[in-house]
């Protein structure tokens, strides 16, 4: 094949996958709505026909510009919807056997997808001198697999904080509806019954918060994202790492608070932060969450504001 | 509180309450956060030592808040000294945490692990009834436990043994913490005897490594010995090529490296991600221009004749920065007035005459019968740099173009055709070279902050992904054999211990001879 077929065949996988994805975050929500399984295995295979789009497009890009396919913000969102998508099937509905979350994780990848084909649109083509190392397939892979794993725990992350909060609100609701305790009657808050339910809604009888929408419990939520991000930490860690080392051979100095730099060690502190708030006490739970949160916000500008609006040496997005 | 010295009671007071507040990990948390704060300042406000051009400017177009920020230190955040205060604090806040949790963990690792009283009441607990008596059951138990790499002791009284591993994740996180001061250590160690500076040097000059020859453009560390190594770098050619986007595609300088002595030592092309290493110093390519050689005669007498380094204005929006213009200026002090020529250079004329016709900007991908424009000034010079001009104390006496291999009177501004006599001095555009500035460095303390990122890297995997766990057995005896009483908790990893203990109370009854699960009487107690 010649380069410019390896190109259109690219960005005809491209498309494909933004459409399947769209197509399979509508089926995850809808499952989430009507609850069949039909639906979530429907959504499940859009999803995976998604990803081996994704992935065809990966590769015939870096064939039509004969080299490693994330030299720009292009190809670098690609290959961040495609490990954000294939994270959570793994990781998400693989070990943690939770199906409710495909549908906010489909929307990140869509987003970054539909970002990158409107506004980062570039043409394969050769790297500029400063990115044409060997660290790149190093520095940059550990970036996009810690980018893509930090967005999965932030948008767990998410969902926690929006599960506690209406956990929460149904437990102050039990509280001001049950008859105050007497004489050693008690209200067993680790399983409150449920008060609001009738028989129309099938999940009656479900455990607090899985009533509505069925997200998972708070507690289950709490722990994925912990999970996510810890083995997430170390991987941005080397990144950071790697790009140091890079920085030293190509700039001469391993750092200098380049706004990437600067903005990869705030990503990094902030998610350190997380991972010291939850061994604190006083800070478990939604303190932490809100540091994850501001993690998210801050890896989010790490990768866009940075490229994009603020003037450094990772200015490559053109 | 002591009546006779309180103020002495109270300072050591307030130096204690300050070092429990440093020793609290919620103050070193805060001090990381700060930091963090401190660097979305340091990112969104231009710094002087990335971009001075930018600060310039910035102090320019918000005069008020500018001014605000210079007091503040909020152009160069990572040199000001409250950033320096926040980053020792969170160090010494550190270090306070560090000691007593090394010297609990060295304890710890040394101590024997702790007997049970009463093995039923953790969290994970099993009873089997095995064939071995409770000695020899106990002494099995003590190997099956060791081949899984717990540290097992015995207790010395009855036949019973506590256990206990994961200590890797409190090391771990050690060494991960500690690290941070041997990155420390490699920084200020590496910096402080260290220099950095960049090099200017026109194709065909040779560069020697001194001070002097830096123009200035140097910072050497604190403890920097001064010691230069008189390494000379001859630069034969410079190289740059763009794709027709303007994407640049390849720079490269090629040069010959000579011994103090001036004896070649290697040809080497410096390339971005390629430096060369020499001596203990290392020379990267940092960027590169324009340097047309001039020569301005009077008469039989030649005034000035060298190649000028031109630099480029960054380009305003909506124009590439190929397509602006060099600039450089030639001074002529000797002559009386004084006089400055005001330089402007297109390496590509094609563009220079697109641009007059359309007043669209044309990149200039290469360079093609070059052409410059200038303005000649006469006056007294008061700036005694050889980049900038000041006119204030000059006039505009001409202007005129001259292109490559041609001559231009300077008081009239017209080229001069082959043996014209000239009225005032003339200008010589005699060639165009390419210049191409380095940057050269001494850090020795790399291979330690090296070394202190691996280190880092092998502490966090264990002290993220490990966990501490302890296991207490107990033999009772009964006819015919003993019964097993095994019990446990995990730290961290809660629900995958519970997986690992069941395996582990198999294992240590089919190690004591003890009878299949389904015959046994098993009792697991639940989550307590």
């Amino acid at each position: 094949m010649t380069t410019l077929e390896w190109a259109r065949l690219s960005n005809d996988a491209f498309n494909v996958a933004l459409l399947s994805y769209l197509a399979a975050m509508v089926g995850y929500f809808a499952y989430l709505a009507f609850r069949r399984e039909s639906i979530w295995k429907v959504a499940r295979a859009v999803a995976f026909v998604g990803l081996g789009a994704n992935l065809v497009s990966i590769v015939a890009r870096g064939f039509a510009a004969h080299r490693v396919p994330w030299g720009n913000m292009y190809e670098y969102s690609s290959l961040l919807a495609f490990l954000v998508v294939a994270g959570y099937l793994v990781i998400v509905e693989g070990v943690y056997k939770q199906r409710a979350l495909g549908g906010f994780a489909l929307m990140f990848s869509v987003l970054t997808m539909a970002v990158a084909v409107s506004f980062l649109y570039v043409g394969p083509g050769p790297l500029v001198p400063a990115l044409d190392s060997y660290w790149i397939k190093i520095h940059v892979q550990a970036a996009i697999w810690g980018s893509s794993l930090f967005a999965l725990g932030g948008i767990v992350t998410i969902l926690y904080l929006v599960q506690d909060r209406r956990e929460r609100r149904r437990i102050d609701g039990l509280r001001a509806e049950e008859p105050a305790p007497i004489m050693g009657g008690a209200i067993d808050m680790d399983a409150p019954h449920d008060l609001v339910g009738d028989a129309s809604d099938e999940s009656a009888s479900a455990e607090p918060g899985e009533r509505r929408g069925m997200l998972p419990a708070a507690a289950t939520l709490d722990r994925i994202a912990y999970r996510i991000i810890a083995f997430a930490f170390p991987i941005w860690t080397f990144a950071v790492i790697a790009g140091a080392i890079w920085a030293q051979e190509a700039w001469g100095r391993y750092w200098g608070w380049d706004p990437k730099e600067t903005w990869s060690f705030i990503t990094w502190t902030i998610f350190a932060g997380y991972l010291h708030a939850r061994a604190t006490s006083g800070w478990r739970g939604r303190k932490a969450a809100v540091i994850a949160l501001v993690g998210f916000v801050a890896l989010l500008i790490t990768y866009y504001a940075v490229n994009l609006w603020i003037v450094g040496l990772h200015s490559y997005a053109k | 509180m002591s009546s006779s010295s309180p103020s002495r009671y109270s300072l050591r007071q307030s130096v204690a309450m300050v070092w429990r507040t440093l020793r609290s990990m919620r103050t070193a948390l805060i001090l990381l956060l700060m930091l963090a704060a401190a660097s979305v300042a340091g990112s969104v406000i231009p710094q002087l030592p990335n971009s001075p051009e930018r600060v310039a400017l910035y102090l320019d177009t918000h005069p008020l808040l500018g001014d605000f920020y210079r007091r503040a230190g909020l152009f160069d955040v990572f040199g000001s000294w409250w950033f320096t205060l926040v980053t020792v604090l969170l160090f010494v806040s550190l270090v306070a945490c560090l000691i007593p949790r090394t010297r609990a963990a060295w304890r710890s690792l040394r101590a024997r692990p702790i007997q049970a009283r009463e093995i039923d009441a953790f969290r994970h607990y099993a009873k089997r009834e095995v064939a071995l008596p409770p000695d020899e059951a106990i002494e099995v138990a003590r190997r099956t436990i060791r081949r899984r790499r717990f540290r097992v002791a015995r207790d010395p009284d009855r036949p019973a043994l506590a256990a206990e591993k994961g200590a890797l994740r409190e090391t771990g996180s050690l060494l991960f913490h500690w690290a941070f001061i041997l990155i420390l250590v490699g920084v200020v160690y590496g910096k402080g005897t260290g220099f950095s500076g960049f090099a200017l040097v026109v194709e065909g000059d040779t560069w020697i490594d001194a001070r002097a020859n830096y123009d200035g453009q140097i910072r050497t560390g604190r403890f920097f010995d001064g010691e230069f190594t008189g390494v000379g770098l001859h630069l034969n050619e410079f190289e740059s090529a763009f794709r027709e986007t303007g994407q640049p595609m390849d720079f490269v300088s090629r040069v010959d490296l000579l011994a103090p002595d001036g004896t070649p030592i290697r040809s080497q092309d410096i390339r971005v991600n390629h430096p060369a290493k020499v001596d203990g110093i290392t020379i990267y390519q940092s960027s590169f221009g324009w340097a047309p050689v001039l020569r301005v005669t009077d008469g039989d007498q030649v005034l000035f004749d060298d190649a000028v380094p031109f630099s480029r204005e960054e380009a305003p929006d909506g124009v590439p920065q190929l397509a602006m213009p060099w600039r450089g200026v030639v001074k002529l002090p000797t002559l009386r007035p004084q006089m400055a020529i005001d330089l402007e250079l297109w390496p590509d004329s094609r563009a220079f005459f697109e641009q007059l016709r359309t007043g669209e900007p044309v990149a200039m991908l290469v360079a093609f019968e070059p052409v410059m424009r200038y303005t000649v000034y006469e006056g007294r010079l008061t700036d005694p740099s050889p980049v900038s001009l000041d006119v204030r104390f000059m006039e505009k006496t001409a202007s005129g173009i001259v292109g490559a291999g041609t001559e231009s009177d300077l008081a009239t501004g017209e080229l001069l055709e082959d043996g014209a006599a000239a009225q005032g001095p003339v200008l010589a555009f005699t060639d165009l070279k390419q210049y191409s500035v380095f940057q050269v460095a001494k850090d020795r303390g790399v291979p330690i902050v090296l070394v202190a990122a691996i280190l880092i890297l092998v502490g966090l995997l264990p002290a993220l992904y490990s966990s501490r766990r302890k296991v207490w057995v107990r033999a009772e005896p009964i006819d015919g054999g003993s019964r097993l009483l095994v019990g446990g908790f995990a730290l961290q990893r809660k629900a995958q211990f519970e997986e690992e203990f069941d395996r582990l109370v198999e294992a240590l009854a089919r190690a004591a001879g003890g009878v299949g699960s389904e015959d046994a009487e098993r009792e697991k107690v639940g989550t307590r």
